[in-house]
């Protein structure tokens, strides 16, 4: 358990170096998941230690960002003017994502299935 | 008495029991998905701290401990993606090409709609990543400059929305393959989509966690690349 906890947090301290120091531009958290998929892969064994620990992460996001949505406290001013046109884009563009997602998708799925029939093998 | 309101512990412990309470209440009602806990937390605690007149500062250092868990969160995504590795191998191409899609669709869209509402480019910056998991358009926003509890509140709205109309549109537009409504349900509503998704089925669950791990990285890549240029 400690051992996964060490894990996430080394590859989210290194995540913040490579963020900071060599200035790549994505949030730290992101490079620290990019290493740690790297890790996996290079160092191939089982972790329960750390399915554990990520998968209870996972069930919890839900808490983690309270205290910053209670942030909103502050902005009263912008959602006043801005308020109607934000739930407006935010409706459009949900509906519009999830159609252009799955029809692409959906599309997509043609070139695995003609691989198949195209007899290129497992 | 009122030097406990300044306190650490006690914000936490009130965020923690009311989160709770709420959470207990959307158990109870099959976790429908108007009883998301955070959409109802958030505006209890606003009005508990406006009760007390206690100013956000106050607040936000007092639960620092729950925000910090971000990040190891965050960095945890990587060990369902390792563990689905042989689908997304052998679904490649449509997971990449649809994941791209998807992922510039939903920027492209909430920023263009915005910027047409004359919104000023902190609120652009807020909206922009809020087809992400919650943490991830937090971090993006606060390093593209918005203010994170806007992209929280809008990325909530994103994934209750999709969650709430994913099923009815996709039997609108006769689309029975769950691979594919789980993947678009996923990239839009992250987490609460991602629930959802697994309700229907395991299937389209799988592929709801996957589209939001996927698009935290994808829309991290195209938001910075993006900065870079302006």
């Amino acid at each position: 358990m400690l051992g996964a906890i060490a894990l996430l947090l080394s590859c989210q301290l290194a995540g913040e170096i490579i963020h900071r120091v060599a200035g790549v531009p994505l949030p730290a958290p992101v490079i620290g998941m990019l290493l740690l998929i790297g890790w996996l892969a290079l160092y191939r064994k089982e972790r329960p230690g750390l399915e554990a620990v990520s998968a209870w992460l996972a069930a919890h996001l839900a808490i983690m960002f309270v205290p910053s949505a209670v942030g909103l406290i502050d902005q009263g001013e912008i959602l006043k003017q801005y308020g109607a046109g934000l739930l407006v884009a935010v409706t459009v563009s949900t509906f519009l994502t999830m159609i252009v997602t799955v029809l692409v998708f959906r599309w997509a799925m043609r070139f695995v299935k003609d691989e198949k029939h195209g007899g290129s093998g497992a | 008495m009122s030097q406990l309101l300044t306190t650490w512990i006690f914000w936490l412990a009130v965020t923690l029991v009311v989160f709770e309470g709420i959470d207990t209440v959307s158990r109870r009602f099959g976790r429908h998905p108007l009883l998301n806990p955070v959409l109802w937390s958030t505006p209890l605690l606003i009005a508990i701290l406006l009760a007390t007149h206690t100013d956000y500062k106050t607040y936000y250092d007092a639960t620092m401990l729950l925000t910090f868990m971000f990040g190891p969160a965050v960095v945890g995504l990587a060990v369902p993606i390792w563990d689905r590795r042989a689908i997304i191998r052998r679904l490649a191409v449509p997971i990449v090409v649809a994941l791209l899609a998807g992922a510039v669709t939903a920027f492209v869209s909430v920023v263009g709609l915005m910027w047409l509402f004359g919104a000023p480019p902190e609120l652009l910056a807020s909206v922009a990543p809020r087809a992400t998991t919650t943490p991830v358009a937090m971090e993006l926003t606060a390093m593209l400059g918005g203010i994170p509890a806007l992209a929280a509140v809008a990325t909530l709205f994103s994934g209750l929305l999709g969650a709430m109309s994913g099923r009815p549109l996709f039997n609108f537009m006769k689309i029975d393959d769950y691979q594919a409504r789980g993947f678009a349900v996923g990239i839009t509503s992250h987490g609460i989509g991602a629930a959802r998704a697994f309700q229907t089925s395991v299937s389209a669950g799988t592929f709801a966690s996957l589209g939001m791990a996927l698009n935290a990285i994808a829309t991290s890549i195209l938001l910075s690349a993006l900065s870079l240029l302006f």
